[in-house]
């Protein structure tokens, strides 16, 4: 019914089987929805977030899914201005990837503050010594940039690009992508970096506090190190569910090899960094607030055992598995490598933003814990039923795979 | 928000004496009833209801003894965390009197502040504020209500201090910070708290601030707060502030 | 955000933080504002027909996209990269001026499909003959014709329109499916005639008739083979009826042989409209 919108020599599922595969997303969606609204409509006692738990379930998704996202601008990075070619069979699909995160994680914000309307202050009274002014304003330019690139993408859809003025559009914004590919590179260090910030300025948290480099606490470079790590894996990760859920093969193994070797050596460097930095923090820096750092650790769950998971088990290994050659060879390895490296940088901003909260700070505070709310989680998956919805749309009208036509005529050996 | 030198500025700050004060509550009780804090939703619970000033109780295990300290915004002066990381402005640091004042018309709710404040100061308007019936009549006129989705946090009863400084101006008087009472010094019935400028030598507070046994919450952090507690035993020194008094590390 | 908001003063922080912000916007804003402007440039100079098929050319595989000359032999392992149009490609000169004044050419013979060698081929399966009166006339020919069957709805240039070289001459639409036909000359539409797939166009070139980048003589029957070739591969192993050699005949109407989005990509494929 919708073959006019196919783009051509690919293979889809007839229309009525993909609105059947829709319909239980726009279901989460409609539920999520719903309890969005009740958020808007009845005030924020909805979430089970108090005034100690002030961030909870939401900013660390926010947190987290921004992390992941990071995979659009550095594989944008890595093909525009590194010119690694290859990447060009996965660049679309992690720009729609990285839009759907960054959008979703800026609708979750949008309930995620007491008064939404309000939102303009920030751009009119910015305070520039806080973090999350410059996390505000560059979350802002870079979805704009996110835009502006899945843009060509929709563009180049098959009756869309009949008409000439979205023809010759399109081909200009495509010759001049890289500076996009350079502003997104620049605002993503920033925002990524500000989000560590967040917490590394908190003097008043000494399990968040971190020394500064220059203008900088460390969580704002290790924050860094740790997203463009972590985005190739994540590209990586989603191709392949997406290969699993169409059941076809959609870029060549080189590709995961690329992405892989590339998150690999980064996530070392990031490993080295942090073991660095949790040696400094827990021998320097938290005696010098007046705490001793087993106290991080003395209340269940967030054990020691904690920290060894997210440095080493979901922090080294994962990065050995991805850097060595002969780990990364065996898809066996190299996929679920990629979802454990994923599973760190999800760990590392879990603990930054829960267990820093959880943690007292008076000499008569007690230790908090926090579930979310129904609601909470219930507008987190709209989130990602709103991902797939967007996601599943785009893979099925535009060219998101490149090469997937290619394999489906002659698949590798 | 800029500073702008003022002449006749001061540094208003408190003393409570936790020797002295019994855990009765009525500071928090006035500090509600003077500050239009809106009675609590039917699922408020002591961690979402909204309380400008607190009083904590301090027992250790196996202890029949017990003390009791009120906490509220300290109004950090050196290092100010809430400050410094709201994105709006919202928040600034007046350096004719040193409070820390919130603006609620601009605030965002972004609780960035809250997860700054190590003293937990801040509330969070977690449900729109409702006076049901005639419980509206006992707003205080001089006091602004906030909407739901804002920051509040103790003001020094900085609209006592306006109205303090405009009888000053109406009388013709030169430019001294005027003396002034918010709530809860005013309806403690022992006396505990006493609330002066803390640069006027003269001034009770600034003597009790300075006097052995005085003490800061969280004094590493370097805060400059100006809520100073004061207590003569050590077991309350501790159960508070987590050290003894004699650790030599605090500063008096 | 804008200083002349109350309370602003500027300092170090300030200057950074806004500096940056301001070019960040002004980056954002000026190359989206400039490949606007270079697009409406195209526009009116008229190139969105050259772009449009310079990026149909770029998504063709390199195995679609033999060299002329690499088809007849004279060069080995050479793809084109000039959209076909040999009328400004300097290699096919120097290939020219070294073919030898051939001997007899060779009927173009049956292929499963026919090749009259009375007139010229453009690679996109369409005709050229010039006519006495210095007209030319266009058509499709039997492999596209048998390609698309009977369209339900043909879309031509109206007369007095202007065709170019690679530019699109119009819209077939058979069994659902869409392919644009390339217009293999340039010149201004004079009339159209014929039904169907059977359509023909009348054209007059101008002054002159460029040519060059047409197929003639032995290179009609090398690329007759190989778009059989081509063909075949974009069927997959199922010859269903076709044959190459041994005789056989191409089937009348491949769309009613094949599943609806086989059929869609064999007619890009075939067509230059990936």
């Amino acid at each position: 019914m919708d073959e006019r919108l196919l783009p051509r020599g690919r293979r889809r599922a007839p229309f009525g089987r993909f609105l059947l595969w829709l319909l239980p997303w726009t279901a989460l969606l409609a539920v999520g929805l719903y309890a969005a609204y009740l958020c808007l409509a009845l005030g924020l006692n909805q979430t089970n977030m108090d005034n100690r738990f002030a961030f909870g379930l939401w900013i660390y998704l926010d947190l987290t899914v921004i992390a992941l996202g990071a995979g659009a601008f550095f594989t944008g990075f890595l093909l525009y201005v590194m010119k690694k070619r290859a990447l060009s069979a996965v660049v679309n699909s992690a720009v729609v990837i990285g839009f759907i995160c960054y959008s979703g994680a800026v609708s979750i914000l949008a309930i995620d503050v007491g008064q939404p309307l309000r939102a303009w202050f920030t751009f009119w009274h910015p305070n520039v010594h806080s973090m999350l002014t410059e996390v505000t304003f560059c979350l802002t330019c870079y979805l704009t940039v996110l835009a502006i690139e899945y843009l060509p993408l929709v563009l180049r859809n098959r009756q869309l690009k009949r008409r000439p003025s979205m023809l010759l559009f399109e081909f200009e914004l495509h010759k001049v992508m890289a500076v996009f590919a350079l502003v997104g590179t620049f605002l993503s260090f920033f925002h990524q970096g500000s989000l560590g910030g967040l917490y590394g300025v908190l003097q008043g948290r000494p399990f968040a506090y971190r020394e500064s480099l220059a203008a900088w606490p460390s969580t704002f470079f290790l924050f860094i190190l740790s997203a463009a790590a972590v985005g190739p894996s994540f590209v990586l990760a989603t191709t392949w569910i997406v290969q699993k859920v169409s059941g076809r093969t959609l870029v060549k193994q080189e590709v995961f090899d690329l992405l892989a070797r590339v998150s690999g050596s980064l996530l070392l460097v990031y490993v080295l960094a942090k073991s660095v930095d949790t040696l400094v923090w827990i021998n320097h820096t938290s005696f010098a607030l007046g705490v001793h750092p087993a106290s991080y650790y003395a209340f269940a769950p967030f054990g020691t055992w904690a920290l060894f998971a997210e440095i080493v088990l979901l922090g080294l290994v994962p990065a050995l598995l991805l850097a060595l050659p002969r780990t990364r060879r065996n898809p066996r390895v190299l996929v679920p490598a990629a979802f454990l490296a994923c599973a760190g940088v999800a760990t590392n901003r879990f603990v930054m933003t829960v267990q820093t909260l959880a943690l007292p700070t008076l000499a008569f505070d007690r230790f908090l814990s926090y579930a979310p709310s129904w609601q909470e989680t219930a507008s987190f998956l709209a989130v990602v039923a709103y991902g797939v919805i967007l996601y599943s749309i785009s893979f099925r009208y535009l060219n998101l795979f490149p090469q997937e036509r290619e394999l489906a005529a002659a698949p590798e050996a | 928000m800029e500073a702008v030198d003022k002449p006749g500025g001061a540094r208003y700050g408190m003393v409570i004496d936790l020797d002295t004060c019994g855990g009765c509550g009525a500071c928090a009780v006035a500090c509600a009833v003077e500050n239009n804090v809106p009675p609590a939703a039917e699922r408020t619970t002591e961690r979402n209801g909204i309380s400008w000033m607190r009083v904590q109780r301090l027992e250790a295990e196996g202890d029949a003894r017990a003390a009791f300290i009120p906490v509220m915004c300290q109004h950090c002066g050196v290092k100010t965390p809430c400050v410094s990381v709201c994105p709006q402005n919202a928040v600034g640091v007046d350096p004719a009197s040193g409070i820390v004042a919130q603006i609620p018309v601009r605030c965002l709710g972004c609780r960035y502040c809250m997860a700054a404040c190590p003293y937990h100061a801040r509330s969070f308007n977690w449900w729109d504020p409702d006076w049901p019936g005639r419980i509206v009549e006992t707003l205080n006129p001089e006091v602004s209500t906030r909407t739901r989705g804002v920051v509040e946090k103790c003001t020094f009863c900085s609209h006592r201090l306006q109205a303090a400084q405009d009888a000053q101006a109406a009388k013709g008087g030169e430019a001294k910070a005027p003396e002034y009472t918010p709530a809860c010094v005013e309806a403690c019935p022992a006396g505990a708290i006493v609330f002066g400028n803390l640069d006027d030598p003269e001034s009770e507070a600034a003597r009790l601030a300075k006097a052995p046994g005085s003490f800061r919450l969280l004094e590493r952090l370097g805060t400059g707060a100006k809520v100073y507690y004061h207590t003569t035993r050590d077991w309350v020194r501790r159960l508070a502030d987590g050290r003894a008094a004699g650790d030599g590390r605090t500063h008096g | 955000m804008f200083p002349w908001s109350p309370e602003f003063k500027w300092d170090a922080y300030h200057v950074a933080f806004f500096g940056a912000l301001y070019s960040v916007l002004a980056t954002v804003a000026g190359t989206l504002a400039f490949a606007a402007w270079r697009a409406w440039r195209d526009a009116r100079a008229g190139r969105a027909a050259a772009i449009a098929w310079h990026g149909d050319f770029e998504e063709m595989p390199r195995s679609a996209r033999p060299c002329r000359h690499q088809l007849t032999g004279e060069a080995p392992e050479r793809t084109c990269e000039n959209g076909f149009d040999c009328r400004h490609c300097s290699a096919h000169g120097h290939f020219l001026a070294l073919r030898q004044a051939a001997g007899a050419v060779e009927p173009a013979g049956h292929f499963g499909f026919d090749l009259p060698l009375d007139r010229l081929y453009h690679r996109g399966h369409t005709w050229v003959r010039p006519e006495p009166d210095g007209t030319l006339t266009v058509g499709l020919d039997d492999m596209a014709r048998r390609l698309v069957g009977r369209p339900e709805r043909v879309e031509l240039p109206a007369p007095g329109d202007r065709l170019l070289v690679n530019g699109p001459a119009g819209r077939l639409r058979t069994r659902g499916r869409e392919v644009r036909v390339l217009s293999p000359v340039d010149g201004k539409l004079l009339g159209v005639s014929g039904a169907g797939a059977a359509f023909t166009l009348r054209v007059d070139p101008g002054a002159t008739a460029d040519l060059r980048h047409l197929l003639s003589g032995d290179e009609v029957r090398a690329w007759g083979l190989r778009e059989l070739e081509r063909l075949q591969r974009a069927l997959g192993s199922s010859a269903l009826g076709t044959a190459l050699a041994d005789g056989g005949e191409l089937v009348e109407d491949l769309g009613s042989v094949l599943p609806g989005d086989r059929y869609d990509a064999v007619l890009g494929d075939m067509l230059l409209e990936p």
